[in-house]
């Protein structure tokens, strides 16, 4: 038996990542240099279908690692399956694709094998026979090549982009699909909830039409909430500056100037903003400004369209029930 | 609640091992890193079979690009340079050669022009340069040497065996202001080097460390200080010729003050600006960027400013204890240079030459360690001797206790200069004993509550958009910018004094001398209404200009700078 390459290929919900595909790349270029064979695995439930996609390429197998512990990604399963396949086949060199998933699961499989990973890689190189892999370091002003000091099974994972998917070459006859079921049950404590999902796009100010922006005048967190009726009584968005988001009182993401967004509304409102230059220039672009500030010297009156001078409070209360009126009416 | 950066706890952090590591990409430290080559290459051309490697050799800068964080005047004496790279004139970018300079004595309306300009301030046959374009340029020389640079890196403390120093450790990349790690985590890396050259420049971070762990100051006078707050003027043509240079004393300052303005003409009608004002000062309300403001609207320099217009700011402090304030060199695996060390000549208002030069001599000294694999003391402690026999002391002996002339005003100060002149810079003693200066800051109680003569620096600049800019005006035109989301550089060992103590006696100074608006006091809607102050300290840690005048001025010297994430600060384009 030569030795062998074992990728390990990345699904979601029955769709393959397409990171994979380098990985599969990258593993046959490795046997390409060292005549090793190149083998694939996929993990899931059910995953025959995956498994003969894969095999489509030039791989001399495919295992297709079923459980219905695999139905849903948790570390523990991941680890303790793949742990099976290769304590069972002895792979030379198992290569992952490095993604937040591997990243995950790596290191605790790695431990249960009593190996290391060398994770992140960019390249690898053949030096006197030694196979070398290329980590970049301090942020890629250099890169280093480090080797396995252990025995086989030897753990990488390939960065994102490092080799080019569409280099991974098709097979001349689709590969055997050998299926190795595993029974998890012992291994999985973790019970995993739901997919994440992003709950709503962040917020994109920029495409916004009026923003209500509050600033320190706002005194306290609490008082965001006014700024916030004003904003949905207009149909706005609600932002600020700098302060408000440094306290945590809004998300960064509602920052406009010149550490956040730059914005160029139809309508701006600031509300206790005081206007200096860092503010004013995410804001300049606004066709219309509307500055509530009590001192009236504050610099964001230089270019407001209309400036009022008062305290927010005793103003922005009335100025939302004439809103809300004012839409009722028309 | 604030929470301050501090390394965090990391299991096996990555490791590297090198021969040199300089900490800090400035005049010294390039400087350094250039002769190091050069005596590597010599001794290469001479042993082919055994050459030394610069492979390991690291420079570490914490601005985005070589430069980034350099600020001065600038007016540079030659001498290092054409020791270093002769012929450099021909290639390095250079403003203009000075040929006129005068210097003004300012009363509040008026100005007098000294009929000669003073020895010590004579210009002739220096240059004047922008410090950031000129570092850059000495970055690409040392990388075309084969030395790397790695920018964005700083240094966050210093790695020992014992008292001996064994490496520095970067910093930590991806930590929230909570100081917990984020997705895009880091470690920093463990350097262990055979020799570390620290080059961080004014009030390095590592080197106070060093210098408190090692006691390295004992016998040396308490280091001084001012700081520099710097404007870049675009004028209309023939205002201020390429290569004039322009000094003044006297007003805003009042005879209490200690400090002064250099104007620097450049080419394209660029006019460098910047005034220095002595951080032992006594109002605590004194704010050197409102100095700067009010400096302009002196008529001389109004008239010579008007319809220009200012294009970047900054601010830096510079040490100017002199000779007597200098610390213990070396020791064990470390050297300090330049403008850490204190190498400032502050008669001639001038230092970067004699950070070249002591980056070149701690090079010498760090390359005959290399050699005899030792850079124990033994070694490393040639390098304070050779300092002793290079031109360095020779100038700085000179001026030995001049600054220290000036700690109980102008006048004295004029009358100790004269005397130290015809004394070969004796005077009346020896060695002039100096005080820390933030020891001078008085209660304002002890002030005209409009704050008198002096009320014209208190306070906050106003600004007319023109001429004169408020803090955060200025501040914008620094270009700094640091991610937001990392814990406040600004370490504040306990916040209580800040909000009590300091707010009580000195009435919060740092609101007032730091030039970018880092400090703030800011009312206290949480607190409990028992509490005795109704306001709390608060930081807006990523305005920071990276100038350390906190560090040094604080009065309670409970604030102690760190690098913040690497690549943050200011964007010191053509200062």
């Amino acid at each position: 038996m030569p030795d062998t390459i074992l990728v390990i290929v990345e699904q979601h919900q029955g769709k393959l990542n397409r990171v994979s595909w380098e990985t599969i790349a990258a593993a046959q270029a490795i046997a390409a240099d060292t005549g090793w064979a190149v083998e694939a695995a996929v993990a899931g439930n059910d995953v025959a279908a995956l498994a003969a996609e894969v095999a489509a390429k030039k791989l001399a197998k495919v295992y297709a690692i079923d459980s219905p512990q695999l139905e849903r990604y948790t570390p523990d399963a991941f680890a303790a399956g793949l742990k099976h396949l290769i304590t069972a086949k002895h792979p030379k060199l198992v290569l992952l694709p490095h993604t937040y998933q591997v990243r995950d699961f790596a290191p605790k499989l790695a431990t249960q094998l009593d190996r290391c990973v060398i994770s992140d890689c960019t390249g690898y190189k053949r030096d006197a026979g030694k196979l070398l892999f290329t980590r970049q370091m301090f942020q890629g002003k250099f890169s280093a090549d480090v080797s396995f000091g252990s025995d086989a099974p030897w753990i990488a994972t390939f960065q994102n982009g490092a080799f080019r998917g569409d280099k991974a070459e098709a097979g001349s006859a689709t590969a055997p699909v050998e299926s190795f079921a595993v029974n998890l049950d012992a291994a999985v404590r973790n019970q995993p909830e739901d997919w994440f999902k992003e709950a709503k796009q962040a917020v994109d100010l920029t495409q916004a039409e009026i923003i209500v922006s509050v600033g320190r005048g706002i005194k306290e967190q609490k008082n965001i909430e006014l700024a916030q009726q004003l904003a949905t009584a207009l149909g706005g968005e609600l932002a600020a500056s700098r302060p408000i988001c440094d306290n945590g009182w809004l998300p960064m993401d509602r920052q406009i100037g010149s550490s956040g967004q730059t914005v160029s509304p139809k309508l701006y409102l600031a509300l206790g903003i005081s206007g200096a230059i860092q503010h004013i220039v995410g804001m300049k672009g606004a066709r219309a400004v509307v500055a509530i500030n009590k001192d009236s010297e504050a610099p964001i009156f230089e270019i407001a369209d209309v400036a009022v001078v008062g305290n927010l409070f005793d103003i922005v209360p009335p100025l939302i029930e004439e809103i809300k009126k004012a839409k009722a009416g028309s | 609640m604030l929470i301050f950066r501090k390394p965090l706890d990391v299991r096996d952090r990555p490791k590297m091992e090198a021969d040199v590591v300089i900490v800090g990409g400035g005049p010294a430290g390039m400087a350094c890193a250039l002769r190091l080559s050069q005596l590597i290459d010599e001794y290469n051309a001479i042993h082919p079979d055994a050459p030394l490697s610069k492979e390991n050799i690291y420079v570490l800068e914490k601005a985005r690009e070589a430069g980034q964080h350099c600020l001065s005047g600038a007016v540079l004496d030659p001498r290092a340079m054409r020791e270093l790279f002769p012929g450099f004139e021909t290639e390095a970018p250079i403003e203009a050669k000075v040929h006129k300079e005068s210097v003004h004595f300012l009363t509040e309306s008026r100005h007098f022009k000294l009929p000669v300009t003073p020895p010590p301030l004579q210009d002739h046959g220096n240059y004047v340069i922008s410090i950031n374009r000129f570092v850059k340029w000495m970055a690409e020389k040392v990388e075309a040497a084969g030395i790397t640079v790695f920018t964005g890196f700083a240094g966050s403390e210093l790695l020992y065996d014992g008292n001996r120093v064994t490496g520095v450790r970067t910093d930590d990349k991806g930590v929230d202001k909570k100081n917990e790690k984020k997705s895009n985590f880091e470690p920093g890396y463990d350097i262990q080097a055979k020799v570390v050259i620290l080059a961080e420049g004014t009030r390095g971070s590592l080197t106070k460390e060093l210098i408190a762990k090692l006691d390295l100051a004992r016998d040396a006078n308490p280091q001084t200080y001012g700081v520099g707050v710097k404007e870049l003027w675009e004028l209309p043509p023939g205002r201020i010729a390429p290569g004039e240079v322009i000094l003044t004393l006297g007003y805003p300052l009042t005879t209490k003050e200690y400090g002064g303005a250099g104007l620097y003409g450049g080419q394209n009608n660029i006019v460098s600006l910047a005034f220095v004002t002595g951080l032992d000062y006594q109002d605590p309300r004194l704010d050197p960027q409102r100095v700067l403001q009010e400096f302009k609207r002196h008529p001389f320099i109004a008239k010579l400013l008007e319809g220009g217009s200012m294009i970047r700011y900054g601010a830096k402090s510079l040490p100017y204890g002199g000779w007597w304030a200098l610390p213990a060199l070396a020791g064990d695996g470390f050297m300090i240079t330049g403008d850490s060390a204190g190498f400032v000549n502050s008669a001639r208002l001038k230092g970067i030459h004699l950070a070249m030069k002591s980056g070149m001599i701690a090079a010498e000294t760090a390359f005959e360690a290399l050699r005899k694999s030792d850079s124990s003391a033994s070694t490393l402690g040639l390098y304070p001797k050779r300092i002793d026999q290079s031109w360095i002391k020779g100038e700085l002996w000179k001026v030995r206790n001049f600054h220290q002339g000036f700690e109980k005003g102008l006048y004295a100060g004029l009358i100790h200069t004269a005397l130290q002149q015809v004394t070969f810079g004796r005077g009346l003693h020896e060695r002039y004993p100096s005080h820390f200066g933030h020891e001078n800051l008085r209660q304002p109680a002890a002030f005209h509550v409009d704050g008198g003569p002096e009320a014209h620096l208190l306070g906050d600049a106003k600004g007319d958009g023109k001429l004169t800019f408020d803090k955060l005006t200025d501040l914008y035109h620094s270009g700094t910018k640091h991610e937001e989301d990392q814990p406040a550089h600004l370490v504040i060992h306990d916040t209580n004094i800040c909000d009590t103590r300091c707010a009580k006696e000195f009435g919060n100074p740092c609101t007032h001398f730091c030039p970018a608006n880092v400090y703030e006091m800011v009312e206290d809607a949480t607190a409990p209404a028992s509490t005795v102050s109704p306001k709390r300290i608060s930081l807006n840690a990523a305005n920071c200009v990276h100038c350390k005048t906190c560090d040094i001025m604080d009065p309670y010297q409970i604030i102690t700078w760190v690098p913040p994430e690497g690549g943050g600060g200011p964007n010191y384009d053509g200062m």
